[in-house]
This record gives C-alpha cells, sequence and structure tokens, in this order.
C-alpha cells in the first residue's frame, strides 16, 4: 500500500513543470563558492564569495581530457586556479579544498600554474549539477599533461566544491 | 682447436656474437620499454581511487539514511536532498568511470547498479519536488534505502572482488614482463661475457704475435747486424739509413759517418757515378722496378780509402704505405775474384803442362821413327846384298820385330792424336761398298798367311753411298779385321755390313773363329792398354791399344759397339755407326767417269831433292802419272798448266810454303775437285790441327811407305787398285830403286862432295851463319833419304844451332865418317 502511494506520488512529481534542483546553479546570484584567505593558519580569514557570473566574468579556460571518473574524452571549462588566485592577490600558501560532501583536499598555491588545475564549472558545454560532481570542479588537463595522472593529483580533483580555504605557510 | 678458435674469431664469431648482441639489446629494449609503461600504469595509479570510491558509496548512502531518519522526526529535507545528490553522483561514477568497468561487466554487479539506479531515479522527481510532498516520502523512501543498502553493500563486496582479480592480473602481467626481462638480461650478459672472453683471447693472441713479432725483429736486427755481407738501408734520395756492422768493416766507414750520407757520395766508385744517378731515377720512376728482379749483379765498390774492389750486389725494394725504401746487400768478392783468378791461371798451367806432356810424346814418337826407318830401310838394302839363308832368316826376324815397332810408335801416336781429339777429315760422301772391298782385299794376303778364309758380304740395299767419314771407319774396321785374323788360326772371318732400314745406321758384324774372349774379360777389352791372358800374348804381342783406338773412333763417330764371344768357339763384333744413305754430290758424279783407268795423275810438291825424286819413282813404279814441283810457287804454275788428280804438298819449304801454295790453287780455282794431301814431317797434334783447318784434304806424315801411299791414293781418287804386298824396302834401298843407278849414283856423288863442303866451311868459320844453316837443312833432308840418321842428327844440330854461335865440328866429322862407310859400297867409282 505504502509503496504504491510512493510510486504515485513520484509519478505526479515527475509530470511537474518545474525540474529543479535543491541548489539551483542557474540563478546567477546564488553563491557557488567561497573562497576563505587566512592570514594566519587556523584563524578566521576574509571570505570572498563568487556566483557563477563571478566566474565567468574571470578569463575562461578550456580543455578536453579524459579521467578516471568519467566515460570517454571530456570537455571542460572554467577558472583557472592560477588565475583566480592571481585575481585574489594569492601567490603563495596552500589551498584546501571543501566538497559538498566534507571531502577534502590540500594542494600548494605554487600547483596553480597556467596550463594546469582549473575549477570547472561546465562540462561538455552544460553547467554541472550536484548530482553530476558539480556545480564545481577541481579539474587537471591530465591528457596534456600525463605528470598529473598520479595517485596524488586524482586525490586533488575535488568534485562538488563549495569552499577553498587559502592558508598561508607555517 | 685454439688454432681453430683463432682462426674462427675474426669472422664468425665476431659476426655471429654482433647479431646476438644486437638482437638481446632489441628485445630488452622492447621488454625495458613494456616495463617502463607498466610502471607508468602503476605509477598513474588509477587503482586505489577504487576502495575510497566504494567505501566512500556506503558512507554516503548511510549519511542518506542518517539524514533521512532525521527528516523523519522533522528535521531538514534540504539536507536529505544534499546527501541524496552526492549519493546519485557517487553512484553516477559506478556507471562511468572505467575503474568499475570489471563491475558493470559482471552480470551481477550490473543488475545491483541498476537496481540501485532504478530505485534513485524513482526518487528523484520526489526529491526535486515540493518540500510538502517530499515529507509525505519520506517513510517510504527510508524502507526503500534499507532495500538499497543492502544492494550498495553487495556491490561494494563484488567492486572488491573484480578489483582484486584486475589487480592480480595485472601484477602477474607485471612479473611475467619482468621475468622475461630477466631471461633477456642474463642472456645479454652471457653474451657480453662471452665477448669479454673473446676479446680477452684477442688480447691473449695480439700480445702473442706482438712477441712473435718482437722476436722476429730481434733476430731480424741480430741478422743485420751479424750479417757478413754489408747490409744498406736507402732512402728514395738515395741517402744512407741503415750501416750494419759488415758495412762498416767492408768500406771503413763508421755507423755515425755513413747515416744520412749519400750512398753515391760515400761509395760509388767515380766512374760508376753516372751510371748509379741513373740507375736510382729510372727505378724511382718505373712502376715496377725492373733491376730489382735481377738479382746478384757484380760491380764495383770504394772504400773510404778509396780503393775499387768488386762487390757483389743485390737489392730489394722494400715497401710500407708510402715509406720505400731500397735494401741493399753488398758482398765483398775480391778475395772470390783473386782466387778464381789463381785457380784459373792454375789450370791454364795444368793445361800447358798437358800440352808440353802431348808434345812431348808427339816429338818422341816422331822421333822414334825416323830412326826405325832408317833401321828398316837398311835391311831391305841389306836383303839385295846376296845373303845366306841364315841371314835371311836373321834378317827377316829383325824386320818383323822392327815392323812391330814401328807399328806400336805409331799406336801411341795416333792414341795421343785421338785424345786431343783432332778430327782429321770432315764428313763426306763415299762409297761404303768400294771401301769395303778394299778393305778386305787389302786383307787377304794377311789371312792367307794365317790360313784364314776372309769373307765379305753387303747389304746395303742399292745404296752404296753413305755420308760419313771414310778414313776413320776404315781405321776401325781394320783393327777389328786385324784383330780377328791375329786370334784365329786356320779358320774363318767373315765380315758384314747391312744396312738397318728403320734407322740411318748400318751395321758392321765381324765374326772369327778364333780363340776367343772369356766372359768376365770382355768388359775390359776396350780400355786403354788391356791384353788378354799369357795365352793370348804367347800368340800375338800388342799395346793393347788396338781396340781402345777403336772405340774411341767409335764413339767420336757417334756409333756403338760391342763384342760377344766365348771360348774356343769365336767372337764376334758388332760396329753399328750413323750412315745416312746419299746420293753422290756433283764433284764425286764428276770424278766417276775417271775410274775407268786405274792410273792418276799425280802432282808431287818437295823442296827435298832426294825425297821428291823419291816420292816420284814410288809413285810411277805404283803405275801412276807424276809431276813434280820444287816449291810452292812452281807448283801453283804447274796445277795452273796441267791437269791432276791429286797433289801432295809438302808444307815446310823456303819461298811460297805448301799452306801459301794451297791457298793460291784454292782461290785461283785451278784444281776444282781435286784433294790436296799434305806431307809433313811434323807429327804434333797442334800442326795437324792448323794444316786441315787450312783446308787439306789429309795430313800424310813422312816418311811416309808405299803401301800407305797406294791407300791414301785410293782413299782420294777412288782407283780401284790392288796394291800388291811387297816388303818395305829401307830409304837407301827405295832410294836406289827410285832414282835408278846412274842418277843414283850422281846423286850419291854430289853428296860426297857436298858434305866435306860443308865440313871445310865449319873449319875456315866455325861460326852458324844462315848460309850455313841453310846448307845444313838441305843437306840433313838427303841424309834422311839415305837413312844416315846420325849424319842427319849432326846436320840438325848445325840448322838448329842459334846464329853466331860457335859450332863444334867433331861429331860431324864423327858422323861423316860412319855414313861413308855405309855409303861406300852403293858408290861405284866413276867413270
Amino acid at each position: 500500500m505504502k509503496r504504491w502511494k510512493f510510486a504515485l506520488s513520484a509519478i505526479a512529481l515527475a509530470v511537474m513543470p518545474v525540474m529543479g534542483f535543491a541548489t539551483d546553479p542557474n540563478s546567477d546570484a546564488q553563491v557557488l563558492l567561497q573562497v576563505e584567505i587566512q592570514s594566519t593558519a587556523g584563524s578566521e580569514g576574509v571570505i570572498t564569495q563568487f556566483n557563477l557570473a563571478d566566474l565567468q566574468a574571470l578569463p575562461t579556460v578550456s580543455f578536453e581530457t579524459e579521467t578516471i571518473w568519467t566515460e570517454g574524452v571530456q570537455r571542460f571549462t572554467g577558472v583557472s586556479l592560477a588565475a583566480l588566485t592571481r585575481h585574489l592577490g594569492v601567490n603563495e600558501g596552500t589551498l584546501l579544498f571543501q566538497a559538498i560532501n566534507d571531502y577534502s583536499a590540500e594542494i600548494p598555491v605554487s600547483y596553480a600554474v597556467d596550463g594546469g588545475p582549473i575549477v570547472a564549472y561546465q562540462r561538455n558545454g552544460a553547467l554541472m549539477s550536484t548530482r553530476d560532481k558539480g556545480p564545481l570542479w577541481i579539474i587537471f588537463p591530465f591528457d596534456s599533461n600525463p605528470a598529473y595522472k598520479t595517485e596524488e593529483i586524482f586525490s586533488k580533483s575535488v568534485w562538488q566544491l563549495v569552499r577553498i580555504v587559502i592558508k598561508p605557510d607555517s | 682447436m685454439r688454432e681453430r678458435l683463432a682462426a674462427f674469431a675474426p669472422k664468425t664469431v665476431v659476426v655471429v656474437t654482433t647479431i646476438v648482441l644486437v638482437i638481446l639489446l632489441v628485445l630488452s629494449v622492447l621488454l625495458g620499454r613494456e616495463v617502463l609503461r607498466q610502471l607508468s600504469d602503476l605509477s598513474t595509479a588509477t587503482t586505489d581511487n577504487v576502495q575510497w570510491n566504494m567505501s566512500q558509496s556506503e558512507v554516503e548512502h548511510l549519511r542518506l539514511q542518517a539524514a533521512t531518519k532525521e527528516a523523519l522526526e522533522g528535521g531538514s529535507l534540504d539536507l536529505v536532498r544534499r546527501r541524496f545528490d552526492v549519493f546519485y553522483s557517487r553512484v553516477a561514477t559506478f556507471h562511468e568511470s572505467p575503474l568499475f568497468a570489471e563491475l558493470r561487466s559482471s552480470g551481477e554487479g550490473a543488475k545491483t547498479l541498476a537496481r540501485i539506479q532504478n530505485r534513485l531515479n524513482n526518487f528523484v522527481p520526489l526529491i526535486d519536488g515540493p518540500d510538502r510532498l517530499l515529507r509525505d516520502a519520506m517513510p517510504d523512501f527510508a524502507v526503500e534505502l534499507v532495500a538499497n543498502g543492502r544492494d550498495v553493500r553487495t556491490m561494494t563486496l563484488l567492486g572488491l572482488v573484480a578489483h582484486t582479480q584486475s589487480a592480480d592480473a595485472k601484477r602477474q602481467g607485471m612479473s611475467q614482463t619482468l621475468q622475461r626481462l630477466g631471461w633477456v638480461v642474463m642472456a645479454l650478459f652471457l653474451a657480453l661475457a662471452l665477448t669479454a672472453l673473446m676479446i680477452g683471447c684477442m688480447y691473449h693472441r695480439g700480445r702473442i704475435l706482438t712477441a712473435a713479432s718482437n722476436a722476429t725483429a730481434a733476430r731480424m736486427q741480430a741478422m743485420v747486424t751479424s750479417s757478413l755481407d754489408a747490409i744498406l738501408v736507402i732512402d728514395t734520395k738515395g741517402r744512407i739509413m741503415s750501416f750494419n756492422g759488415a758495412a762498416e768493416s767492408i768500406f771503413g766507414y763508421s755507423r755515425a759517418e755513413a747515416l744520412g750520407k749519400k750512398m753515391v757520395d760515400l761509395i760509388v766508385p767515380d766512374h760508376l757515378r753516372s751510371l748509379h744517378l741513373e740507375t736510382m731515377a729510372r727505378l724511382l720512376t718505373a712502376d715496377k722496378p725492373q733491376l730489382m728482379e735481377q738479382g746478384r749483379v757484380q760491380l764495383e765498390a770504394k772504400r773510404k780509402s778509396g780503393e775499387v774492389f768488386p762487390v757483389e750486389q743485390s737489392i730489394t725494394l722494400s715497401q710500407s704505405g708510402k715509406d720505400t725504401v731500397f735494401v741493399s746487400y753488398l758482398r765483398d768478392i775480391s778475395a772470390r775474384i783473386a782466387a778464381e783468378a789463381e785457380l784459373t791461371r792454375a789450370r791454364d798451367d795444368a793445361l800447358a803442362g798437358e800440352r808440353a806432356k802431348a808434345n812431348l810424346l808427339t816429338v818422341m814418337s816422331h822421333e822414334m821413327r825416323t830412326p826405325l826407318s832408317g833401321v828398316l830401310g837398311s835391311m831391305e838394302l841389306l836383303e839385295t846384298t846376296g845373303m845366306t839363308p841364315e841371314q835371311d832368316s836373321y834378317l827377316s826376324a829383325m824386320r818383323v820385330s822392327g815392323e812391330l815397332l814401328l807399328y806400336h810408335v805409331n799406336e801411341v801416336l795416333e792414341l795421343s792424336q785421338l785424345e786431343a781429339g783432332v778430327s782429321s777429315e770432315l764428313p763426306h760422301s763415299f762409297d761404303l761398298e768400294e771401301l769395303m772391298l778394299g778393305l778386305v782385299g787389302s786383307q787377304q794376303a794377311t789371312a792367307q798367311a794365317g790360313g784364314n778364309s776372309l769373307t765379305l758380304r753387303c747389304r746395303l740395299n742399292g745404296q752404296p753411298n753413305v755420308l760419313g767419314r771414310p778414313r776413320q771407319i776404315q781405321q776401325a774396321l781394320l783393327n777389328l779385321i786385324g784383330n780377328a785374323l791375329k786370334f784365329t788360326k786356320d779358320g774363318t772371318v767373315s765380315v758384314e755390313v747391312e744396312r738397318q732400314t728403320a734407322s740411318g745406321q748400318v751395321e758392321f758384324l765381324i765374326c772369327d773363329t778364333g780363340a776367343g774372349i772369356a766372359e768376365a774379360d770382355l768388359d775390359r777389352i776396350f780400355e786403354e792398354f788391356v791384353t788378354l791372358d799369357a795365352s793370348y800374348g804367347r800368340i800375338s804381342e800388342g799395346t793393347g791399344l788396338g781396340l781402345a783406338i777403336t772405340r774411341r773412333i767409335v764413339d767420336a763417330l757417334g756409333g756403338e759397339i760391342t763384342a760377344e764371344s766365348e771360348l774356343g768357339e769365336g767372337s764376334v763384333f758388332r760396329v753399328s755407326l750413323p750412315l745416312p744413305a746419299k746420293k753422290l754430290d756433283q764433284k764425286e758424279a764428276l770424278l766417276q767417269p775417271v775410274e775407268a783407268h786405274f792410273w792418276k795423275h799425280i802432282l808431287v810438291v818437295e823442296d827435298n831433292d832426294v825425297n821428291r825424286v823419291l816420292l816420284t819413282k814410288t809413285l810411277q813404279r805404283l803405275g801412276h802419272q807424276v809431276t813434280a814441283a820444287a816449291g810452292g810457287a812452281e807448283a801453283v804454275d804447274e796445277v795452273a798448266a796441267g791437269q791432276f788428280d791429286l797433289i801432295l804438298m809438302d808444307i815446310s819449304m823456303p819461298g811460297v810454303d805448301g799452306i801459301e801454295a794451297y791457298r793460291r790453287i784454292r782461290e785461283q780455282k785451278l784444281a776444282e775437285g781435286v784433294d790436296i794431301v799434305a806431307l809433313t814431317a811434323h807429327a804434333s797434334v797442334d800442326d795437324h790441327a792448323r794444316i786441315l783447318e787450312a783446308g787439306f784434304a789429309e795430313v800424310a806424315t813422312k816418311p811416309i811407305s808405299r803401301s800407305e801411299l797406294a791407300q791414301l791414293i785410293i782413299r782420294h781418287t777412288g782407283a780401284k787398285q790392288q796394291v800388291a804386298p811387297e816388303p818395305e824396302a829401307s830409304e837407301i834401298h827405295q832410294f836406289m830403286e827410285a832414282l835408278g843407278s846412274e842418277r843414283a849414283q850422281g846423286f850419291l856423288r854430289t853428296f860426297f862432295q857436298d858434305v866435306p863442303g860443308l865440313l871445310g866451311e865449319l873449319e875456315k868459320t866455325p861460326v852458324s851463319t844462315k848460309a850455313l844453316q841453310h846448307e845444313a837443312h838441305r843437306l840433313a833432308g838427303s841424309a834422311a833419304v839415305l837413312g844416315l840418321d846420325p849424319l842427319r842428327r849432326c846436320l840438325l844440330d848445325l840448322e838448329e844451332a842459334e846464329q853466331g854461335t860457335r859450332l863444334p865440328q867433331a861429331p860431324l866429322i864423327q858422323a861423316w865418317s860412319e855414313a861413308q862407310q855405309v855409303l861406300a859400297p852403293h858408290l861405284t867409282p866413276s867413270s
């Protein structure tokens, strides 16, 4: 009985005109990324918020690569970490990426180079939903630079990115 | 084995090793790349994410369940939505990622994944829908999640198994590759070890070769240093580069002095300088040096002292790379040259001694012959003095002994001539049958005397004319026939002449039924001075030279002589001579008709009156027509005026001598086709050769007996004349007979005046003068004719004494008184 009710309600929802997301990335105003720049490690830092328009306003980088998590060649578009850190006026320290599922990984700021990792907001020309590892994904150009095909870099390719904490070197 | 290996190494082994090494290298590179690729696969580490992803899927599912539970108790729906999205995203990874390809391909994995996805898809409209509907659906959602949790667990376990298997396979592949690489590396190591071993061997061999080469070089150096020959190495500019110890001692320069100097300045004599420089220039320009191959060359070289001495030189060209050097070996041969000269001198001396001996022999026999002629002549004269039968028999015995002695002397003389290799006649064509008839005919008397019958059989296939040396053949056969007759008593001697049709040989068989020769002696009979055992000695006596002479003649004629015999049965001597049949040449053909009459017209040329008269008379008594000339010039005139069949010419004559006369006659073609025979008292071999060289047909030695004269005429005119065997008369007898009593008396009277005249001259001036020598020569000739040998010798002494020397008279007076006694009986008082 319960199963039937569940099924009916599901069908009813499916025909609903609005295919909404819990967090709608298409709404330009919604904050996609918070960047906290700490002056000293562990202390409360300055937080900068980026919505999609903010990110798109930064120089756009686009490349094709295969990943170990996807099938076939993917085209990623986004802001290079180099451009982002430049934008934020950061040139040293450590970048701590935090994901929606509480995953986190760190890279030195020095990894943020041109032709290096980007904060992708588009995959194959479309914005990415949370179910699709979006809205933001740290992606390295694995194909153009095989040196990135390491366990370490794979672990730094954080998807469902929501926050970057920039910590100074202790 | 080691040698084989050594011979093998440079080629096959190196090639094989190289190929193996290359193959191994390529293999190891390929495998190395494979290992690198696999390592790179490992380094790109696609794997560890799997476990994280799988554990994470369970974690995220549990967090979704926790959020759902909270929502059921009035908690936030947004958290449920977020946890749902995160879980959804994780499941999407399972769908997409190549990491989970194995999981997706396994049937259960794919079904489980499809079930999970299916549930999620069912919830998506509710999650995306309004809060009210979602909250209502929460209890169902929670129930679904419990089932879903079991599936996630199943999927996680399946993924783990698949991952483990894949990792195992990869490890296995890696291990295999590494193993292969290991083998290849080991093989490579072995090949390299082998190569190292080979290189070691080669190094060892190289060291041995180097050692050998060093040893050779050292030996070479030792050889050069210790060589007795001077060894000079010269560069292309002619400078001395090496100068060994022998060179130092031979040339007198020290090494330091010689090195770097020009060879031409140092050791080449001045007169050879230009030749040397030319030769060097030619050698350098020529592609292939010709002089090099000439071997030893005899040259002259110069010592430091300036002394020029003979050397033997051989040059070789040594070329190494671009460097060309001449290696010159020089041997000082001055000692050898001196020794050779010494040897030549010694040989010449020995030859001269030999000649002197031969001369002595000739002179001796000549000197023996003349008195012997006197003895024999006297005995002939004695026979005419009316002796008692007893005296007659003694005289006969004396004559036999005397003739035997003369025969021996002649044989010795002949041997010495044969030894000197004198061939007294040139081959010409003659009638062999005729020669044989004459020869056998001349021996008939001897045969009858021994009670033997002598027969001749000629089978010359109608070709009696042959080319050869008739006189020598005659002599050889005469010896054999004479021997056969000598050793046969009351038997048969047969002579057979047969032409061997196949070859140009004519075979002469002389068979007798005489005593025979023992087989053991057959080999020796042709040796010199061999007389067989005593029994033969009793039968006959001889010098033992007859057969030796015969053999020599046969050898000289290119023939063969063999003998077969049986004691008591007889002997057969077989002579085979090359005598090709020949038609008579023109001269002989012309002469042929003349033989119709046996007498010949003969010119006698002799300056000695007695000899001339004697010869003329003797020839006339033989039935020939004779013209006499007293000198060479007269002879030429006579020949020009008349027609002769034969000319007998004395050689030593005053004015135009025999040889000159011969030359004139031949030059003016006065007596074409007529033989000219030389008469000489000189029996020496040299003289004979000289006379024959001038062109004389034969040389006859004086004194010449009547039978010899007859044979000579037969030989040279072909007169078929049987000479009656008559006893040889002594000179004085022959003289009296030949001249006739009246003329002989006249001659004797003149002689009786001339000799005292000479003695008178001597008394007045006992010094040799030219006129006196001339008179002595003339009287000596007369004395010889008269058989007055002591007188002749005294006169010859006078003749031969040097002009101006004082002459003894006593011997001449003594000899003359003896001669007077001899001559007195023949001298009848003049009327």
